[in-house]
């Protein structure tokens, strides 16, 4: 296939956190508005004025000194985001959306956090004189009462502080406006996405992690025209004559922002067709529906607890339900296979990789790869060889199936 | 020999420094070649009030509870129970080592309360459970609530003249783990054999190992769970819902405790919860038995403030590190049982006569202790042996301090708002979660407890600790705190045995405090196959 | 009076020998030594369900949501 045009350029914006279009629009007094976790709304930090940036900490390989604040024995990631902020990777951040959803990059934040208390003494992390970091909390269910619970939390949290700190315009109509922008973000994304369901698409999954990682860390306004060409440019692209894939796998999982990790499947021979993990598109590029007369922010609110497929969910239908919905990915993209990786530390996902890992392949005859990630993945070799050897083993199926 | 010495070293037993409790034992087991020599007086009081006392109470307790059959069939079937359930006077003299007077007295009734409260689940459990009946249901299976350990027992007080509420993990693992620590490595080795990673926190683990070894017993049509005490605990629900396969409900507990904004959620979500159980059972909450109930722990909690008052203010506390620690995240979890208010009402006399004859229950204390964080659970006598080596008397655990309230029953909205306030106020998460200024109330209790020094736990799966440790590293600089480090697997008494626990310690003490131990021969002990 | 001698010396026997018991560990011995590798094995041997055949339906129970609460 022809390279695509913008690649490079978006693989050089998933270089570092304070890429070219984030100092773009903090130059022009954008305010810059860091998060990590889906759970807290990304079009709400993107209402005029300021922007969203889902951290990240490229080729942090080896975090030392955040190693010394949060031990060796917490996720790879939070651990990162800590190291990568004592460097001074986040000193871009005029605020940090703080949510307490998982115990390692909740400590992360608070380590940002200037707590002004007498029993611990603050580090002042970013070099920022502006930088807040403010927390709200998240509730664990999808009832009413939850929704309404969520909406006062992004209500005081998210919109009153920006409001009071930066001026930022909170009113339903910039919400809408905020909603508007993302649903078209969306739209690209979802168009490209479903390209993945043909036998034969023009694109990898690579690439389709690329832009959609771009999407989260870049100001939507600058990144917009980039995606609406890549868009166009996918329409006519022509892929392979022959696939060059041996099997179509679905990627579920935890955190995962490394494109390269994708890569490294796609080399062993499955192709990555459909990517519901944390930072996939699956859940973060649905659009948000304002029913008519609908407060704005409660549509926000219902649609991030709504679509959320995070084991941190607990309902007992919900715990059950995620189950189907990833069999139906599955079905939905024509998946040979899932593969469901948990990045280690992560007690979320170990726990859920497990029940995937069984229930998957018995009730639902879907053949699961389980297998445990560091955030950057410095030791391939191993992964390299259960790719392989799932691959193959899809293969052998096929074959016993006839197909 | 010294005649005079040894009749008065028979009478009295010998003094601290003269001990050497460490030779009592054979190597490797922690059996005792035999069982200390504490004076006559003392000696006497353990073999009856203790020995003699809890064996017998042991039988009564289960007739009463359930008889023996019910009991025999549990044996039979339960590794848990099975391998536990006898070497529990081991126990006790583990805590109770070196203990003396009024201090041996008041521990051992926590003991003795704790053992009761423990009988009365399991046989609770055995008296509905399906598995030791060839699948039938009895009327107690639709008579009892089955729910997470970190479901706080007041939550089905409501219900407690028809229904009796049992949580799933509290015996099968929490209490087993302190009375005989080999049993948990079938459950955490169950897990791992499915597919789950090796890191997430081994409490956990070992709570869905239970599930995976169809090791607990089904007593009831339906399961309260809840997000409490960590991430980890949110995702046991997911094989926890998978293996119990029942009607379940998820009780959600605010992460961000302090934030006004969540005692309406959080008091909503208590009511689904009753709602929840109404339906299931056909019978509704009864409020005015739910206030009998609270009013009754709120005597409990009158009583533990006053322990506090004397534990910080005097050194006439007569309760080892342990067994209060113990009794009172047992108690407070647990809610109201009749055995409580027994315990308090013979540990009342036993400590006022402490405050009003000035008796200092500890002499030897060289340090005031205060542990923080998570205790190992395999190893929670540690602070018996700590004292008795060097001198370190362990005032307050973290864990004791949550719960630090009591209820309101004067209206409804004022009960349901400090009901939910106590349950996110929970064991592990009261000061773990919510913001970094909880985790950090060390200090304040510090002043609060009148300690000297930090015993810092290190559980090496928790996160939350582990993503604070440079700040604390930081702290006892800034502050000129002496503290050690105790790294450990919570149940796990493979990742970091007990020996290197003491070791850790006793590096502290000689090379930082400078300080001699008061009993060399506690330094080194080989007890690896202990329970 | 004969037969109350004979119960207190029988008495003082079982005492004395419940002290022995209790001063040498006794109970401890026979728990570690004996009654815990028989149980062990016990439970080592068990048949024991396999979990994992658990059935998972994915509707099988309602969504106790309690909006009207």
């Amino acid at each position: 296939m022809r390279d695509l045009k913008h690649l490079i350029y978006f693989e050089n914006l998933l270089q570092e956190a304070n890429n070219e279009l984030v100092q773009k629009a903090k130059a022009e007094g954008l305010r810059a508005i860091g998060y990590t976790c889906y759970f807290m709304p990304e079009v709400l930090l993107d209402l005029p004025g300021c922007f969203s940036v889902r951290l990240r900490a490229p080729n942090c390989a080896s975090p030392d000194m955040a190693t010394y604040y949060m031990s060796a024995r917490v996720c790879h990631y939070g651990r990162s985001l800590l190291e990568r902020a004592l460097e001074g990777g986040y000193n871009f951040l005029d605020a940090q959306m703080a949510t307490e959803t998982c115990t390692v990059t909740c400590r992360f934040q608070e380590h940002l956090q200037q707590k002004n208390l007498d029993s611990v003494q603050d580090m002042r992390i970013i070099d920022n004189d502006d930088f807040f970091c403010e927390f709200s909390d998240v509730p664990f269910k999808n009832s009413e009462n939850d929704y309404q619970y969520y909406y006062d939390q992004m209500k005081y949290h998210v919109l009153g502080k920006l409001h009071e700190k930066f001026g930022i315009d909170v009113s339903d109509k910039a919400i809408k406006a905020a909603i508007k922008q993302h649903n078209e973000v969306c739209k690209i994304i979802n168009e490209i996405g479903d390209m993945r369901k043909l036998d034969n698409p023009p694109i990898t999954g690579y690439e389709f992690h690329v832009i959609q990682l771009v999407s989260l860390v870049c100001p939507k306004k600058y990144i917009l025209p980039y995606l609406k060409e890549t868009l166009k440019e996918l329409k006519t692209r022509e892929p392979e004559e022959v696939n060059p894939f041996r099997c179509r796998v679905v990627l579920a999982g935890s955190e995962n922002d490394d494109p390269e990790f994708t890569k490294l499947i796609e080399m062993c021979g499955a192709e990555v067709v459909c990517d519901r993990y944390c930072y996939g598109a699956v859940e973060s590029r649905q659009p948000i529906v304002v029913e008519k007369g609908e407060d704005p922010l409660y549509a926000v609110v219902r649609h991030y607890l709504q679509t959320s497929n995070c084991p941190r969910f607990m309902p007992q239908d919900e715990m059950r339900q995620r189950k189907l919905r990833l069999a139906n990915l599955a079905k939905e993209y024509n998946a040979d296979g899932v593969i469901v990786a948990s990045n280690k530390f992560c007690e979320y996902w170990s726990y859920e990789r497990v029940a995937d890992s069984f229930i998957l392949q018995r009730d639902f005859g879907i053949p699961v790869c389980s297998i445990e990630k560091e955030y950057i993945n410095t030791a391939v070799g191993q992964l390299r060889t259960r790719f392989q050897a799932f691959v193959e083993s899809i293969e052998i199926k096929k074959i016993q199936e006839g197909k | 020999m010294d005649i005079k010495k040894a009749l008065k070293d028979f009478w009295y037993g010998k003094p601290h420094g003269e001990r050497r409790l460490g030779d009592l034992y054979l190597p490797k087991t922690g059996l005792y070649k035999h069982r200390e020599w504490r004076g006559v007086k003392d000696t006497f009081y353990y073999f009856h009030h203790i020995w003699m006392y809890n064996y017998l109470h042991m039988v009564m307790d289960v007739m009463k509870y359930g008889g023996l059959i019910n009991f025999a069939k549990g044996i039979w079937r339960y590794r848990w129970v099975g391998q536990t359930y006898l070497p529990v006077l081991h126990w006790f003299d583990r805590g109770l080592e070196g203990m003396r007077g009024e201090a041996l007295r008041a521990s051992a009734w926590h003991y003795r309360a704790m053992v009761n409260a423990t009988i009365y689940q399991f046989m609770t459990m055995f008296n509905a459970d399906t598995k030791i009946r060839g699948g039938k249901k009895n009327d107690a299976w639709y008579h009892t609530f089955a729910h997470n350990e970190t479901v706080w027992g007041g939550i089905f007080y409501g219900w407690s003249d028809k229904f009796k509420n049992v949580s799933m993990e509290m015996i099968p693992y929490f209490v087993t783990c302190h009375v005989n620590s080999h049993t948990v490595h079938n459950y955490i080795d169950a897990v791992q054999s499915i597919g789950l990673p090796g890191d997430p926190c081994p409490m956990c683990q070992a709570e869905s190992g239970l599930f995976v070894l169809d090791d607990v017993p089904d007593y009831s049509p339906l399961v309260i769970t809840c997000n409490e005490a960590c991430d980890a605990s949110v995702s046991t629900s997911i094989l926890q819902d998978w293996f119990a396969d029942k009607p379940l409900f998820s009780l959600a507990m605010p992460m961000q405790f302090d934030d006004p904004l969540v005692h309406k959620y959080v008091e909503k979500d208590i009511e689904k919860c009753w709602k929840f159980i109404e339906d299931q059972t056909g019978v509704p909450m009864n409020y005015e038995l739910m206030c009998k109930c609270i009013e009754r722990q709120n005597e409990l909690q009158k009583f533990e403030w006053e322990k506090w008052e004397v534990a910080a203010k005097t050194d006439s506390y007569p309760i080892n590190g342990v067994a209060q620690a113990l009794y009172r995240i047992y108690q407070s979890q647990f809610g109201d049982l009749p055995i409580w208010h027994d315990t308090d009402a013979k540990v009342r006399p036993i400590m006022e006569k402490c405050v009003a004859q000035k008796i200092n229950t500890f002499p030897k204390t060289r340090h005031r202790v205060l542990a923080w964080s998570c205790a190992p659970l395999y190893y929670s006598n540690w602070c018996t042996w700590a004292y008795n080596c060097w001198g370190l008397n362990v005032i307050m655990n973290m864990d004791s301090l949550m719960f630090d309230m009591t209820i309101r029953t004067d209206s409804y909205e004022n009960t349901l708002e400090d009901i939910a306030t106590y349950h996110m106020w929970a064991p592990m998460r009261r000061m773990a979660v919510g913001g970094m200024k909880h985790i950090f109330e060390l200090w304040e209790n510090m002043e609060r407890f009148n300690c000297d020094m930090v015993a810092m736990y290190d559980q090496l799966q928790c996160k939350g600790v582990q993503g604070v440790h440079g700040l604390f590293e930081d702290e006892f600089r800034r502050r000129n705190v002496p503290a050690f480090w105790m790294p450990h697997a919570l149940p796990d008494s493979r990742t970091v045995s007990r020996a290197e626990l003491r070791r850790g310690i006793n590096d502290f003490m000689s090379t930082i405090m400078h300080e001699e131990p008061l009993d060399p021969s506690l330094l080194e002990l080989d007890d690896d196959m202990t329970w | 009076m004969k037969k109350l001698f004979k119960f207190a010396g029988i008495g003082a026997i079982a005492y004395v020998a419940l002290f022995c018991v209790y001063f040498f560990d006794l109970d401890g011995k026979f728990f570690f030594y004996i009654y815990e590798p028989f149980f062990k094995n016990h439970y080592d041997n068990m048949a024991r369900r396999d979990m994992t055949q658990m059935p998972y339906d994915m509707d099988k129970y309602p969504a106790y949501k309690y909006d009207e609460v």
